[in-house]
């Protein structure tokens, strides 16, 4: 593994690995995240790829059979350490999901739900300007300016992925993670959600899961490819797409298995 | 005896198709089995449905007889003292020591008891007759083209939905009955006075207007008070957060031993429920009651049959709630969780409110269990209908008084006893309303999350 | 859609979230602080709901083990000296009770526990002590020539006394008599085959179990197979229509239906109907007879098991079907042969809680008349009976102190036999459960 950056890494995993009982889902893995980036992991199914992903704000705590081995620091503090906030630790690494799960509230209780537990706004106009903010920056205010009092569940499959990354950015975190945040969407709404990706690029360390490589390519600036809970290759995207150094990486991004 | 008839029948059918069977010419259509099936069917079937009926109306046809026989000349012209000589005859008739009874009677009770034996025969000869028949009949049909199979199919497909019509004869039955008692009621009493009466004391009752104390509403609000108010306020914080830490904080072992464990009191019956109450919480409550500062407090006070109601409908709250928690999707939870929600932020702000219709659903049901219940309350309430709005009181609820109406020594057609029956369809129809908008809430629910 | 060209870019910034100043600190502090009260909010919330139960059990055993136990005191007796006016011819005839109550036995019996246990002697014994001596009598003619001591059952207030809760005049009683060496404690078999009594010593719960037991068996002779066969029909043949819809909301309604409305039925369909037109010449049918009874549970617990079948109907995989189907065989058969056995713990499952509902329910069989006072065990399905739970609340109902021990010892065999019952269905369901 080369180093890739001299400069201090937002999230650093190393010799990560991750057991579901006694199956080891995620295999020894070592990878760096930084601001103004964007990190894709792509792999065939079931490469473990989201389950490391999980590992980034602690989602496999809510699995009791999951146990996490190695290090994960953030801004040099290990996630995992005893005096580490699980709390806030979610706070800044923010999570989008495969399938849209807005809450079975309104729009505007959506983004506001972050703030509201975390304390964040000091008054209600001062919510309502972090709401409005979250959804201009997440391309929906345009759409839902009208009906925030609308249902967040009544929203198209697309609008619903953005309104979750609105309510994901409305808490400011440093790190946004999202696991195939496109892959229950058609290719317009697809479409969308990677411009959007690009435009939060400059304010995030954005990670995504992707299973589909044209994707990766688009939207990443690095790229790390897993197989079978192993790290196989970990670049610079155009490099790994164009000169792949591994075999395996090689079969994968020409389509012979996956 | 034609049990057995029908295993003949099945027998020799069997034994008759398989000859054709081994005969070889023709290929059966149906399995021996079946023309067994059919042979049976035609044997038990008729005779069945013959003593069926032969039951209902041979009462009658011996009556007549009995009625036409020299030894009941003497017998009265008024229809109620003749029929009491009657059964006291009858009575004899079956025990000779049965008692001195009337000389009529005694002289009637051989001819009821021959008639009754006569008549008896001729319905077992011609059940079996006909088991004969219908055997024979049947027998002669074996075939080997014969369609047996699909005969003996379509009379058993006949049999499973007569089955599953029981249900819509048991609702009907229920309305009809109590609609009809009720009817009789309310032409000696006004609905109007049954149902907004403010007074109800059925121990004395005017007979010239009977409605003056049978009044209802003091009942209506017993019910609702200890049922709706008191047992649930017990009821739906502990079965909702039993449910809530059961389903996300307990592990899987204290859940695997406590879910059972709150079932269980769920299974203790009502009666074993209403003899604590009595027993034991009522004591209590008054004690406590006197503590408070009121020397004459009620030991039946509609607190303590509240509080032990409400215990037992703690595991329908919490299995309907633990229903409701489990069909949330997890991507809620974890998006709540990922956002850097508590756990308990998560269940009070997305899971709760998520599953809040099913859980409405689940207290509506439980409202209608509690209304309903009767042991609990004849055991531990008191019997004066009050209106009151403490607790340390005793109140009365509308199944109390439907089994104290009921269990007196009253006639049947007298107002205190068809009250009981107005009663009961009360209770009826606002159960089955609760049940209807209940079960339609759930499933509108499920859907939403299917 | 006008493009918002970098919407974000004319949001008003906000500064950076400073997670580790002192009040988001502290805010993260009380969080937790919530977070921990609701967990044991939960925690309690289960712990007093077991702690119910299990202060309900306790309560129960507290009192009800007692009703188990049976004090007895050794009577001598000389009934040759009471000269009682019967004759052996009389003791072997069915007039025989008859002939030793009026001949005097009640009298003698009290005489000899006056003679044996001083003045206050007959107070200690049981009011219907003579009973147990008639009985013996009764076995063993000879007694009536010679002297014996016979084992009689001590007054309640007497075996309360033993225990030091009784009033002085008893517990002097026990102290002269634990000297006399007159005391017996044992197991008390008469509970367990002896039937209602006035007598809160004499009473036994076989009459009730037996006719709860004949009652069930009616119960499960109609319900089990309409049941289920209603929930085949549901499940595999009917059409989705009108009709079949009424089917559904009536069961799902029934199985919501307050137990005291079918009580309600069966008072006026049954005794509307069999009673009064049958009074005179049909089958003579009192009101508590199991059979009435098992009809009116019965009709109260169908819509359980009908529902209980349908979830396992349910359970069973189309491709079964599908494969059977496949080799030609009959919707019926397919059923018969194949769904119904697969399905069959389920609805077994099913069945057996349905009937422990149906085991446990006072409210129906209280309306429809099976409240008789009952003292010998009913020896048909239409004799008159009573059951377990109807029992307990007579009992409950009863004055004297006595029968709160037995009442208590009642709830404990009603629940020792819900809980078997229970615990066969956890056994069939864990045993026989597939995941398909």
């Amino acid at each position: 593994m080369t180093a890739l950056s001299p400069a201090p890494h937002k999230m650093s995993a190393r010799g990560v690995s991750v057991f579901y009982g006694d199956k080891q889902a995620v295999k020894d893995v070592s990878i760096d995240v930084d601001m103004d980036k964007v990190t894709a992991f792509i792999g065939p199914s079931g490469c473990g790829k989201s389950t490391f992903l999980r590992t980034f704000n602690r989602m496999n705590d809510t699995i009791a059979s999951a146990r996490v081995t190695g290090e994960i620091t953030l801004d040099g503090a290990d996630i995992y350490a005893d005096d580490m906030d699980v709390v806030q630790l979610r706070a800044r690494v923010g999570m989008v999901f495969q399938k849209p799960n807005p809450f079975p509230k309104s729009i505007f209780e959506n983004v506001a739900y972050g703030p509201r537990i975390h304390g964040l706004a000091a008054s209600k106009s001062d919510l309502e300007a972090i709401v409005e903010r979250s959804l201009k920056r997440a391309g929906l205010w345009e759409e839902v300016k009208d009906r925030l009092s609308d249902s967040g569940t009544a929203l198209s499959g697309g609008q619903q992925q953005r309104l979750c990354i609105a309510r994901a950015i409305a808490v400011d975190p440093e790190v946004i993670l999202m696991d195939e945040p496109a892959s229950a969407l058609d290719p317009i709404a697809t479409a969308k959600i990677e411009e959007l990706i690009h435009e939060l690029r400059g304010r995030y360390a954005i990670v995504i899961v992707t299973h589909n490589m044209q994707q990766a390519a688009r939207v990443s600036q690095r790229t790390a490819f897993f197989h079978l809970g192993q790290l196989v290759e970990y670049g610079e995207t155009d490099n790994l797409f164009t000169a792949p150094r591994e075999e395996r990486t090689k079969d994968y991004i020409t389509g012979r298995y996956g | 005896m034609i049990l057995g008839l029908g295993l003949i029948g099945w027998l020799t059918a069997r034994a008759r198709a398989a000859r054709f069977d081994r005969g070889g010419r023709k290929r059966l259509h149906s399995l021996p089995a079946q023309h067994g099936w059919y042979v049976g069917m035609w044997t038990i079937l008729p005779p069945l449905l013959f003593l069926a009926i032969w039951s209902a109306v041979s009462p009658s046809l011996v009556r007549q007889t009995v009625l036409q026989s020299p030894a009941a000349a003497g017998l009265s012209d008024f229809a109620f003292e003749r029929d009491s000589v009657l059964a006291q005859a009858r009575a004899i008739a079956e025990d000779p020591f049965a008692g001195d009874g009337d000389p009529l009677a005694q002289q009637l009770a051989p001819v009821v008891g021959a008639t009754r034996t006569r008549y008896a025969w001729i319905g077992s000869a011609a059940a079996i007759l006909l088991a004969f028949a219908g055997g024979a009949f049947a027998i002669s049909r074996i075939r080997p083209d014969f369609r047996a199979r699909s005969k003996v199919e379509r009379t058993l497909m006949m049999g499973l939905l007569v089955a599953s019509l029981i249900a819509i004869f048991t609702t009907l039955g229920i309305f009809v009955s109590l609609f009809w008692e009720s009817t009789r009621f309310f032409e000696q009493v006004p609905i109007t006075q049954f149902l907004f009466g403010t007074h109800w004391s059925p121990q004395v009752i005017d007979a010239k207007n009977p409605g003056a104390s049978l009044g209802a509403v003091p009942l209506f609000w017993g019910t609702f008070f200890i049922g709706a108010v008191i047992a649930m306020l017990v009821a739906i914080p502990f079965g909702l957060m039993s449910a809530v830490y059961l389903t996300q904080y307990a592990s899987a072992t204290t859940r695997r031993w406590m879910k059972p464990t709150l079932e269980m009191l769920a299974g203790v019956p009502t009666v074993v429920y209403g003899y604590f109450a009595a027993l034991t919480v009522a004591p209590a409550v008054r004690k406590l009651a006197v503590l408070l500062g009121d020397p004459f407090a009620s030991s039946e006070s509609a607190l303590a049959a509240g509080l032990v109601m409400g215990v037992m409908i703690i595991p329908f709250v919490s299995s309907m709630a633990d229903d409701s928690l489990a069909a949330v999707p997890t991507a809620m939870r974890d998006g709540s969780l990922a956002m850097g929600a508590t756990t308990s932020e998560t269940i009070s702000r997305v899971l709760v409110p998520a599953a809040l219709p099913g859980v409405v659903a689940g207290v509506l049901l439980a409202v209608s269990r509690a209304i309903g219940e009767t042991m609990i309350v004849v055991m531990a309430a008191s019997g004066a209908a009050t209106i009151t709005l403490n607790p340390l009181q005793s109140a009365t609820t509308v199944t109390k008084q439907i089994v104290d109406l009921l269990t007196g020594e009253a006639e049947f057609d007298s107002p205190k006893t068809l009250a009981a029956f107005a009663l009961g369809l009360t209770l009826f129809i606002i159960t089955l309303l609760l049940n209807i908008v209940a079960l339609r809430v759930v499933k509108k629910y499920r859907e939403a999350y299917d | 859609m006008t493009k918002p060209a970098s919407p974000a870019a004319h949001a008003p910034e906000r500064q950076p979230t400073d997670w580790k100043s002192a009040a988001m600190q502290k805010r993260i502090r009380r969080r937790y602080a919530a977070e921990r009260r609701f967990r044991m909010l939960g925690a309690g919330a289960v712990i007093v709901s077991a702690a119910f139960l299990a202060f309900l059990l306790v309560t129960m055993v507290a009192q009800g083990w007692r009703g188990f136990t049976a004090t007895e005191l050794a009577l001598p007796l000389d009934l040759k000296a009471a000269q009682l006016k019967v004759t052996r011819e009389q003791l072997n005839s069915p007039a025989a009770d008859l002939a030793l109550a009026s001949g005097g036995l009640e009298e003698a019996v009290q005489n000899a526990a006056v003679t044996a246990f001083g003045p206050d002697g007959a107070s200690f014994l049981a009011p219907s002590a003579w009973v147990w001596v008639r009985d013996a009598v009764k076995r063993d003619p000879s007694l009536l020539e010679r002297r014996a001591t016979i084992n009689v059952p001590a007054a309640t207030g007497f075996d309360q006394a033993l225990t030091g809760d009784g009033d002085a005049a008893m517990e002097a009683g026990v102290a002269r008599l634990t000297r006399q060496n007159a005391i017996r404690r044992g197991f008390n078999w008469t509970f367990l085959h002896e039937s209602d009594s006035t007598d809160p010593v004499a009473v036994g719960i076989w009459g009730a179990l037996k006719g709860s037991l004949m009652t069930m068996a009616i119960t499960f002779l109609i319900a089990f197979p309409v049941g289920v066969l209603s929930a085949i029909y549901l499940e595999e043949y009917a059409p989705k229509n009108r009709w079949t819809d009424l089917i559904e909301v009536s069961i799902n309604n029934l199985a919501a239906v307050p137990s005291i409305i079918f009580g309600l039925l069966g008072l006026a369909v049954f005794l509307g109907t069999w009673e009064i037109g049958g009074r005179v010449y049909g089958p003579m049918l009192p009101r508590s007879a199991p059979i009435v009874g098992g009809v009116t549970l019965a009709l109260m617990i169908m819509p359980v098991i009908v529902i209980a079948s349908r979830n396992a109907i349910k359970g069973v995989p189309p491709s079964i079907r599908d494969a059977a189907l496949g080799i030609g065989a009959s919707p019926i058969q397919v059923v018969f042969h194949h769904v119904l056995p697969l399905a069959l713990p389920g609805i077994l499952t099913g069945t057996i809680i349905g009937m422990a509902r149906a085991l446990g329910e006072t409210a129906p069989l209280l309306l429809i008349g099976m409240r008789a006072f009952i003292v010998t065990p009913p020896g048909s399905f239409t004799d008159p009976a009573t059951v377990l739970p109807v029992q307990i609340f007579l009992w409950s109902d009863e004055v004297s102190r006595g029968f709160v021990e037995k009442t208590s010892a009642a709830i404990l065999v009603l629940l020792a036999v819900l809980l078997a019952m229970n615990g066969l269905a956890i056994y069939l369901r864990n045993k026989f459960e597939t995941r398909w």
